[in-house]
């Protein structure tokens, strides 16, 4: 079968020979898109969440408002706009109003290159992998900075603790991808999804693509403060850690930050491991093939996303917190060490074609 | 005198090896993750109740500590003998047991059972320290009232001779003289030595009522 891509910034870059006006009809497009995606995206989530915990813990979860408490997350979006924005006394003040604004950006930023169909996808880059990689580290500078600023405690050694858990995790993140990016030969994510025609990058590279992708999900687990690495937060010990002193709509810009990027890294590992909206395919069986076709790339990608989605809040409403020693010994006494062995075993099986369907 | 030393060896904690250690920890978090998915999966595990959409269904456990109680038996008599044990061993002092010399026999009797809800912490220690066992701790947890005064009960509903000493009168007639009637939120009470003011007579009878129906059923 032969998928043709295309991308808002293809059209775009068309429009361009005609004109300005209608690449810019185009960007603005992009831009809506996203923007309108990334509201309903984070409603509809916490939403899920919210409702997924209630049962995981033998509650209901929201029942109130609208049918089962469908509305609730409109509602609370309702109040948090209404609400009061409190600057802390001698914060500095550009600093904590900029702060969720990049960690926003940053998930943002990596929305636009992630692969829905393929037909839909804002802009297809040609450096993918490392294009999420780098712009994911956003994040983290709006956490240190909103943590830095409030000029509270607990915002300090939150935003402290996620700096440093969020830079030793990227280091395995990035080992994981690099697996993927060795076996499919490409940087680029819609090269990386034709690539799996054949069969998914989990089961056709044996052990080393399973291997890589557990790390790769632990380790952005780990990325976007998630229970059970959400040490950043912690509750407990921290109030709410680097977004303590945050109220109203700067604190549901670090919330709505926390909730895609869940959607993001399910998104990303199902793109690299598990063929993004390439449907299951074996190769060779081309009727079996054929029958899997029926269903549209569209609702390949989000059966695949929401079921990582689903296991990443499973996760988060069974496992209990790690401590902060507990955690860096996870990262670089057993994550990287098994990281570097997956990716050099991955390199030998690409030299040899040790792999099905090559 | 020669003092001996014990050399103290802490525990050492037993670790297997990576990979032991590693797969150990694989299943446990399975097991967790099995729990909970049986949880999600089976919605007849939810304990929320929908209060106030169920009201008229709802039922309280039976262990739900929300309302102190006195046990009175089908004659209306109760068990306490004004020992005062329970007011001892309340650690919020929220019991007062008033006793009195009967008028007749001039042994100690019970004149007024006062508790507190609003300084209760809903221990149970009364209860369980009562020899005679007349305290009952009930599930009636709609407790909201306008008047913090409301908070103050008593508890007996006469003043007079427990139940053993009253069976021992033979004459219905003579019993009922001894008996004398107490209402839940009438006389003093330990506010600065204030009485409670301000409510009608009738109030009482009305809010009796409806804390019979709660207590009883
Ligand atoms: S339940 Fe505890 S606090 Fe309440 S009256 Fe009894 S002993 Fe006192
Ligand atoms: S309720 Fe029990 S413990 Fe308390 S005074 Fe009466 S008999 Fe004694």
């Amino acid at each position: 079968m032969n998928w043709e891509i295309k991308t808002v910034a293809m059209f775009a870059s068309e429009a361009l020979r005609e004109g300005y006006l209608g690449a810019a009809g185009y960007i603005i497009l992009g831009v809506v898109a996203i923007a309108g995606f990334l509201a309903v995206l984070g409603m509809v989530l916490i939403y899920a969440e919210r409702k997924v915990a209630g049962h995981f813990q033998c509650r209901l979860g929201p029942m109130r408002v609208g049918w089962h408490g469908v509305l609730q997350t409109v509602a609370d979006t309702i109040k948090l706009f209404l609400k009061e924005d409190i600057v802390p006394f001698q914060a500095d003040k550009v600093l904590h109003i900029l702060a969720p604004l990049f960690t926003l950006l940053g998930t943002l930023l990596v929305l636009a290159v992630v692969p829905f169909s393929p037909g839909m996808q804002v802009a297809d880059v040609n450096i993918g992998v490392v294009y999420v990689t780098a712009v994911g580290g956003f994040g983290v500078l709006g956490i240190l900075l909103g943590g830095w600023s409030s000029n509270n405690k607990w915002s300090l050694v939150g935003a402290m603790r996620a700096g440093a858990q969020i830079i030793s995790y990227e280091v395995s993140a990035t080992l994981a991808l690099l697996v993927v990016v060795l076996f499919s030969g490409s940087l680029k994510l819609s090269d990386i999804i034709l690539s799996q025609e054949q069969g998914w990058w989990i089961w056709r590279a044996p052990v080393v693509g399973l291997v890589g992708f557990v790390i790769f999900f632990i380790a952005s687990t780990a990325e976007i403060n998630r229970t059970p690495f959400d040490l950043p937060e912690g509750e407990s010990e921290l109030t709410a850690g680097f977004h303590t002193e945050y109220s109203g709509m700067r604190f549901a810009f670090f919330f709505l930050a926390e909730f895609i990027n869940m959607f993001i890294i399910s998104a990303i590992a199902a793109t690299l491991y598990l063929g993004g909206w390439m449907p299951f395919h074996i190769g060779g069986l081309d009727g079996f093939n054929a029958v899997m076709d029926l269903l549209p790339p569209g609702a390949w990608f989000a059966g695949k996303t929401s079921f990582l989605i689903f296991v990443l809040m499973w996760f988060r409403w069974t496992f209990p917190r790690l401590r902060v020693d507990q955690l860096m010994r996870l990262e670089w006494k057993i994550l990287l060490p098994i990281g570097f062995v997956n990716l050099i075993a991955a390199a030998f099986m690409v030299m040899f074609g040790w792999y099905y369907g090559n | 005198m020669e003092i001996k030393f014990k050399t103290l060896v802490a525990p050492e904690i037993k670790r297997g090896c990576l990979m032991g250690n590693m797969f150990n920890a694989l299943g446990s978090l399975w097991k967790g993750m099995k729990i909970t998915i049986y949880y999600l999966t089976h919605p007849s595990t939810v304990v929320t109740q929908q209060y106030p959409e169920n009201r008229e269904t709802l039922k309280m456990m039976d262990r739900f500590r929300a309302q102190l109680t006195m046990a009175h038996d089908e004659n209306g008599h109760h068990t306490c003998t004004a020992c005062g044990i329970c007011d001892q061993n309340c650690p919020n002092g929220s019991i007062n047991v008033v006793d009195r010399k009967n008028p007749i026999t001039g042994k100690k009797e019970l004149d007024r059972y006062i508790w507190r809800m609003d300084s209760c912490t809903f221990c149970n220690i009364c209860v369980q320290v009562c020899p005679f066992g007349t305290l009952e701790m009930k599930g009636n947890f709609e407790a909201s009232v306008y008047d913090r005064r409301l908070f103050v009960y008593t508890l007996n509903k006469y003043a007079g001779p427990d139940q053993k000493n009253l069976l021992k009168i033979e004459n219905l007639d003579d019993r009922k003289k001894q008996m004398e009637s107490r209402d839940i939120f009438g006389g003093p009470v330990p506010l600065s030595g204030q009485s409670i003011a301000g409510l009608e007579a009738g109030v009482f009878d009305q809010l009796r009522k409806t804390e019979e129906a709660a207590t009883n059923g």
